[in-house]
């Protein structure tokens, strides 16, 4: 009797195996490339930053020009590290919970390379001074059929792994990786096409821009987070998802809600329908109900642990990045509301605060924690130092922070000061300066926290990891190994 | 849960606002009708023209590619949506020497030309709906100079006029040439940088950029279907 259950573990844990050898390349090439654009997009960000408060910076360098090193921080940070962090733990975290062996890792690798030298070259252009001018969308237009493609050839085998998958069940998880695989192409084609194939009204080619940026983030990294969360929370505390109607419910009011999301930044601009940017607003403030019910959830997993919890990092990641989602519902709906905050908010320095927040705060925060988890799973290998995790995960917490709550509060107070209109406009702009000092302070600190980050995972890339031994937790001792003497 | 309700379920909540957010709308501004004017309130017949003159379209790319619209606007909101038509110079000239208040909000005619209205992601800078207006302004209370002269000066060196010394803008030096004098100075060069023997001359684009720049005049008389100013107030009525 008792053989029986050890021989289903022995299999299982042979095909845990199995699914992470053939995965191994493919995961371990987005991680690492996007730890490296993620470290591009920093020091991007406080090129932008310094130049804020300092224009004199680097004044006389046409490509480190604000207009164009701007729009590069941001794209590399969505094209370069999120998509592809999204890449390499949706294609392991699908194959993982359908149980299936990839069977295609050479196509997503040669997909993956193909994707990093498409951004490569968008990114190029960019600082080039070849933007397109639309937020978020500033590649080139040569650039944006060549990332379909390559999303098409890296996530159509998780698709497929879904369909062929053991049994009828299916985990919250899936739910969400699912749909952001579907939402995405529908998001992307419809904004590209329109706004580079077909020609419309230019307010309308700025709303459906707008549209786009929220629809991207809400309907892609903040399910691939959510997913990623809904994954790890009872895999690591060894409990179960505490109600499966809220998950429901959080699953479906995101899909409902979000696609009417984004709008709002043109409150005002007379679109055909004046309303829709008021539509925009109050379902970006509805958004707090499928943010907060995800959050709320996940984290009655966590805490409905009874023993207390070994310090894994991954929990760790995963853990502030909800905190950074019950701030983002927040803010949701602080920055949204038509009568009062909206005309605040809507040209100053708290939009970008929001999306640094959604973008790193969340998203960023749960994909650090799922490649803690997953890289000693492929690699076979142990993480090298507790230290380096320690610095990674408290220098990023406090940048976020600080960017996050420097950004949407002085764009209060920046909106505030562009509504006074008896005051002079150059009172506006000095308002600006300590905030935008904030800012590249704390980039600054996150780029410190990443090299961290990079390092470890490259040195597991290159096979430097610890082998064996007990997982490394976020208060281990100091470490016994060096990773010298390998 | 079985693959085909779910794919359904997405594609009808998505769906539907998908199509009633980007798709309807698309359709319905594409080919927006042209305002008619009315005999009785616009005292003229036929249809309201927009007007507008310069490079638009190449200036438009360089002010895309450079990056203006993460710092500057380009719209007025109606008083529900914001204070910018309050502002002495924002949405017109409060005070015109010919037309006395031109100030209005944004219309959906005021971006004739353009592929992608720059509505702007934060004001860092000022609302440029009525830059030219502006600029034609200070010209004339200086009684000298030329709006593009004082374009081309502020995209050399953002910083060179004592009124804008805090200013935060880039310089776009990189849109200029510095070429030898043979023969007769340019016209076209900047009045400054240059010395015995070489001059600054803008660039193509720069000069694209300021064509686009001077046509912001967004303030020309609407007609009373689109002019949504309260009527005037009786003169001398306190």
């Amino acid at each position: 009797m008792s053989s029986a259950p050890s021989a289903t573990a022995l299999s299982d844990a042979t095909q845990r195996a199995g699914i992470d050898r053939s995965l191994r390349h493919p995961v371990m090439f987005f991680l690492t490339s996007g730890a490296a654009w993620l470290a591009v997009s920093i020091l991007l960000a406080i090129i932008a930053s310094i130049k804020v408060h300092c224009p004199q910076f680097m004044d006389d360098c046409e490509y480190a020009s604000y207009g164009r090193v701007f729009p590069a921080h941001i794209n590399t940070l969505i094209y370069g590290w999120g998509f592809q962090a999204a890449f390499g733990v949706l294609i392991w975290l699908m194959a993982r919970m359908s149980k299936q062996e990839c069977r295609a890792a050479g196509t997503i690798l040669s997909a993956g390379h193909a994707w990093n030298l498409v951004v490569l070259l968008g990114t190029l252009g960019i600082l080039d001074g070849r933007g397109t001018g639309m937020p978020w969308m500033e590649f080139p237009a040569f650039v944006w059929p060549g990332l379909l493609v390559c999303y098409c050839a890296i996530v159509v085998w998780s698709f497929i792994q879904f369909r062929v998958r053991e049994g009828e069940r299916s985990f919250v998880a899936q739910w969400y990786l699912l749909a952001a695989m579907i939402w995405f192409p529908w998001i992307f084609v419809t904004a590209n096409g329109l706004l580079f194939c077909a020609s419309g009204h230019p307010l309308m080619a700025a709303a459906i821009n707008a549209w786009f940026k929220s629809a991207l983030m809400f309907l892609f990294f903040i399910p691939i987070a959510l997913g990623t969360a809904y994954y790890l929370a009872p895999k690591l505390t060894g409990r179960p998802i505490p109600s499966a109607s809220l998950a429901k419910l959080g699953f479906w009011s995101l899909a409902v809600v979000a696609p009417w999301a984004g709008m709002q930044k043109l409150a005002g601009v007379p679109l055909s329908g004046v309303f829709l940017p008021y539509l925009g607003a109050a379902a970006t403030a509805l958004l707090a109900v499928p943010l907060a019910t995800a959050a709320v959830n996940i984290l009655r997993t966590i805490f409905s642990a009874e023993e207390k919890l070994p310090k894994s990092p991954a929990l760790h990641f995963t853990l502030a990045g909800l905190m950074g989602l019950l701030l983002l519902a927040v803010a949701a709906i602080a920055l949204n509301l038509p009568g009062s905050s909206l005309k605040l908010t809507q040209f100053s320095i708290s939009g970008y605060g929001f999306e640094i927040l959604a973008l790193y705060g969340v998203f960023s925060f749960m994909m650090f924690g799922a490649v803690y988890f997953i890289v000693p799973r492929i690699t076979c290998r142990e993480w090298v130092s507790s230290r380096f995790i320690n610095m990674h995960f408290f220098f990023s917490a406090y940048g976020i922070v600080a960017i996050a709550f420097g950004a949407l509060f002085g764009g209060f107070i920046q909106g505030s000061a562009q509504e006074a209109w008896l005051q002079p406009w150059e009172s506006v702009t000095d308002i600006v300066r300590p905030y935008a000092a904030v800012s590249t302070f704390a980039w600054c600190v996150i780029l410190f926290s990443n090299i961290f980050f990079f390092v470890h995972l490259a040195m597991m890339w290159l096979g430097l990891g610890r082998p064996g031994g007990a997982p490394v937790l976020m208060d281990s001792p100091a470490e016994p190994v060096t990773p010298a003497s390998h | 849960m079985s693959l085909r309700p779910f794919i359904l379920g997405l594609a009808a909540s998505f769906g539907l606002a998908w199509l009633l957010v980007v798709i309807v709308p698309f359709v319905k501004m594409r080919n927006l009708e042209p305002v008619t004017l009315s005999k009785e309130t616009d005292g003229a017949v036929g249809i309201f023209y927009p007007k507008r003159s310069g490079r638009i379209v190449n200036g438009a790319k360089v002010y895309a590619e450079n990056g203006c619209y993460l710092c500057h606007t380009q719209v007025v909101r109606p008083t529900y949506a914001g204070n910018d038509l309050y502002r002495p110079d924002w949405g017109g000239l409060a005070k015109d020497p010919e037309r006395g208040d031109t100030r209005r909000e944004t219309n959906a005619y005021d971006f004739e030309g353009e592929t992608f209205a720059q509505i702007g992601s934060t004001r860092m800078g000022p609302d440029l709906s009525n830059l030219a207006r502006r600029l034609d302004a200070a010209v004339a209370a200086k009684g000298s100079g030329e709006p593009a002269a004082l374009l081309y000066a502020h995209l050399y060196d953002p910083r060179r006029s004592p009124e804008t010394r805090k200013s935060t803008c880039p310089s776009y030096r990189f849109l200029f040439t510095r070429r030898e004098i043979k023969g007769q100075p340019s016209n076209e060069a900047l009045p400054f940088g240059g010395d015995a023997t070489t001059e600054l001359l803008p660039g193509p684009d720069a000069k694209a950029l300021v064509s686009y720049l001077l046509a912001m005049k967004k303030d020309q008389p609407v007609p009373a279907a689109l002019n949504f100013a309260p009527p005037e107030p009786k003169a001398a009525a306190r």
